[in-house]
């Protein structure tokens, strides 16, 4: 198994017409996934790489039984595009752009939560179950099947991350890019539920920063008795204080902001933390292999 | 985008908020022809925090007295920044102080309202506010607002004030695009009204698509860069100069920080966090390098970036072209990889440049390569 996407994902891509959205047709499809339809309002009847293309997402769901969406939509429509998906009978929407107001985040956030939808994003690669589909941009050949879980608040982290932890052996069952902003469609402890839910799910690897609360949420979920183990990666030791690192979330603001206080958080509740990069593969080895790492 | 008191405390009122008449000047000259009742508060108008501590905020007690502070606090450096206006108002006699703002908040899913009884400067040394985690703005309840506050305020009749204030501070956040609406001191005066004795607003730079105060905001904050700097933030490069000597060209938020780390564990310190995945074109890579070959601190660039959307080959083309353009003598080290990454090294080896396999050896001899390191 895997969390929210595999094989059985029929896949609407918006604004497939778009640069993103060619790219991903066809990388998607190489990767095994199934796009069944797009949307262009001002394309419909066209096709990009043999795949229909609506004006609408209530005829692309209609017509072809697609129930996931991947948004490829600029900020200013990417709400209503959002808001089509869901209405239009999406369970699973990413959005992978960067940009969008956060007020349009914390609606996306309430319709999703309203309809049952899970959306994905915004500011997120996307999310890929390896060996079955990807939704999203990210890098396939950084990916294995297996039995971690995944959980990025950065995309070209988490594609960093799992490049290395295939080429150590440990694959991963999904990898969910919950985004930098700070206001998510799925957030950290959410993401960690699907994970503990998910029989094919044995571990936790989750990838944070300085700023926002996500890292405590995680701690919560790794102190309680039934939780999964974890291993966690959290980067901006050497960020300054009071300076916004890219990703709107991540800002030093308040002392539990900080790198210091996150990690002696999250190994209070038993995380495998790592300080840097560097460390991350050998802590998850030792979360996995407890015995070969000791002797 | 954060807005300086005097336009914080324009939106507040434009929502019924009670603020103190003030009049703003940006010379003392203008103090002619202002009729001013005393004694009055002089502050120094600046967009950023701990302006009280750095002695910006003056009590005046007659002309002569506002003309000085209004001098003194014009020339004060805020970290780096100067006030370009002052604004006086009147000097408030409060019963009490308090704390209240309203928030984005991610584990709120949305906005949370935070209230201290105790306001002022301390407020942050304090017991931390009590929460109100309200979400989406139409889940707003004005009853929850209530029960929470009276957790932590004894005074029934001022919960009855503080519960529609929080409303209008929420319906201003969600309206205008505030990622924080805080009024700390909220004056309690005699008559037991609520007043902004301060006000902290910033606003949303995603929202600068609709919002012509927050385009202007973005504006007046780009106008005080350096020109290399703005011209930087201009193409959609997230740019924080920082001081060490390794320049970092990088991708991704995320992957910056985990490589400054890095560059900070290998003895050196990172000259900027720069993330070029906005704009990963010849025109987003040439400013990057036009300002750091320009920065006589930086002594060796590091260009870190591992694409996802961003394809690799086209960056390695992009390099290629730039290292032979380029005029300056500073050493270059690349870590790319990423989509299409199989392509680097032929592009690479017909242009005679290196890649790194790791981001570690990279770091590696970007330190080794000015001395630098442990």
């Amino acid at each position: 198994m895997s969390i929210l996407l595999d094989d059985t994902n029929a896949i609407v891509i918006q604004g497939i017409t778009g640069k993103m959205g060619r790219f991903s047709v066809r990388d998607i499809a190489d990767y095994g996934g199934r796009v069944v339809a797009g949307t262009s309002p001002r394309r419909a009847g066209a096709e990009v790489e043999g795949i229909p293309v609506f004006a609408d997402m209530r005829t692309a769901v209609g017509e072809t039984g697609a129930d996931t969406a991947l948004v490829y939509v600029p900020p200013a429509g990417a709400l209503d595009a959002m808001l089509e998906a869901i209405d239009a009978g999406c369970r699973l929407v990413v959005y992978p752009g960067d940009g969008l107001p956060v007020a349009d985040a914390i609606a996306m956030r309430a319709a999703a939560r309203r309809s049952g939808a899970v959306v994905v994003g915004p500011n997120t690669p996307g999310v890929i179950s390896p060996g079955k589909a990807k939704l999203g941009f990210m890098p396939s050949f950084c990916y294995r099947p297996g039995s971690l879980g995944v959980i990025s608040r950065s995309g070209s982290l988490s594609y960093e991350v799992c490049h290395r932890l295939s080429r150590a052996g440990l694959g991963q069952s999904t990898v969910v890019g919950i985004g930098g902003d700070p206001v998510k469609g799925v957030n950290a402890a959410e993401a960690v539920a699907y994970f503990h839910d998910d029989p094919a799910t044995d571990a936790i690897v989750y990838l944070g920063e300085i700023g926002g609360g996500d890292e405590y949420d995680l701690a919560a979920y790794a102190a309680q008795p039934d939780a999964k183990p974890v291993a966690a990666l959290v980067v901006g030791r050497s960020a300054p204080r009071g300076r916004k690192m890219g990703h709107a979330s991540a800002l030093i603001d308040a002392r539990a902001d900080g790198h210091a206080a996150k990690i002696a958080a999250l190994r209070a509740a038993g995380v495998c933390a790592a300080e840097t990069l560097s460390q991350l593969v050998p802590e998850v080895e030792r979360l996995v292999q407890p015995q070969a790492a000791s002797a | 985008m954060f807005l300086r008191e005097f336009e914080a405390k324009h939106l507040l009122q434009s929502v019924g908020v009670t603020v103190p008449g003030g009049t703003l000047i940006r010379d003392p000259a203008e103090l002619d022809e202002c009729a001013l009742s005393y004694p009055l508060a002089v502050k120094a108008q600046v967009a950023g925090g701990g302006r009280g501590k750095a002695g910006g905020v003056v009590r005046a007690e007659d002309p002569a007295a506002v003309r000085s502070a209004a001098r003194r606090v014009l020339s004060l450096d805020f970290e780096g920044e100067r006030a370009e206006a002052v604004l006086l108002e009147p000097w408030l006699t409060a019963e009490r102080e308090l704390y209240l703002c309203v928030a984005v908040d991610g584990r709120a899913g949305g906005y949370v309202v935070l209230y201290a009884p105790q306001g002022g400067v301390e407020v942050e040394a304090g017991q931390p506010p009590t929460r109100y985690d309200v979400g989406s703005p139409n889940d707003f309840r004005g009853h929850e607002l209530r029960d929470v506050l009276a957790a932590v305020e004894p005074d029934a009749a001022l919960r009855e004030s503080v519960v529609p204030l929080a409303r209008q501070l929420l319906h201003l956040a969600a309206s205008r695009d505030c990622v924080t609406v805080e009024i700390n001191p909220l004056f309690v005066v005699e008559d037991g009204g609520l007043v902004a004795g301060d006000a902290k607003i910033i606003l949303d730079e995603w929202a600068a698509f609709r919002s012509a105060d927050i385009a202007e905001a973005i504006a007046r904050a780009r106008r005080g860069e350096p020109d290399l700097v703005r011209r930087c933030l201009e193409a959609g490069l997230m740019l924080v100069p920082l001081d060490g000597d390794i320049g970092l060209i990088s991708g991704g938020a995320g992957m910056t920080m985990a490589v400054m780390d890095l560059i900070a564990e290998a003895g050196s310190r990172p000259a900027c966090f720069l993330d070029c995945s906005a704009n990963p074109a010849p025109q987003g890579y040439g400013l990057a390098f036009a300002m750091l070959d320009a920065d006589p601190r930086v002594r060796s660039i590091l260009v870190s970036i591992f694409g996802g959307a961003t394809q690799m080959e086209r960056v390695a083309r992009v390099m290629t072209r730039l290292m032979a353009e380029r005029d300056s003598d500073k050493p270059v080290v690349f870590r790319l990889n990423g989509t299409n990454a199989h392509q680097i090294d032929d592009i690479f080896a017909a242009a005679g440049l290196d890649n790194h396999a790791t981001i570690e050896a990279a770091v590696a001899t970007a330190v080794n390569v000015i001395g630098g390191g442990a």
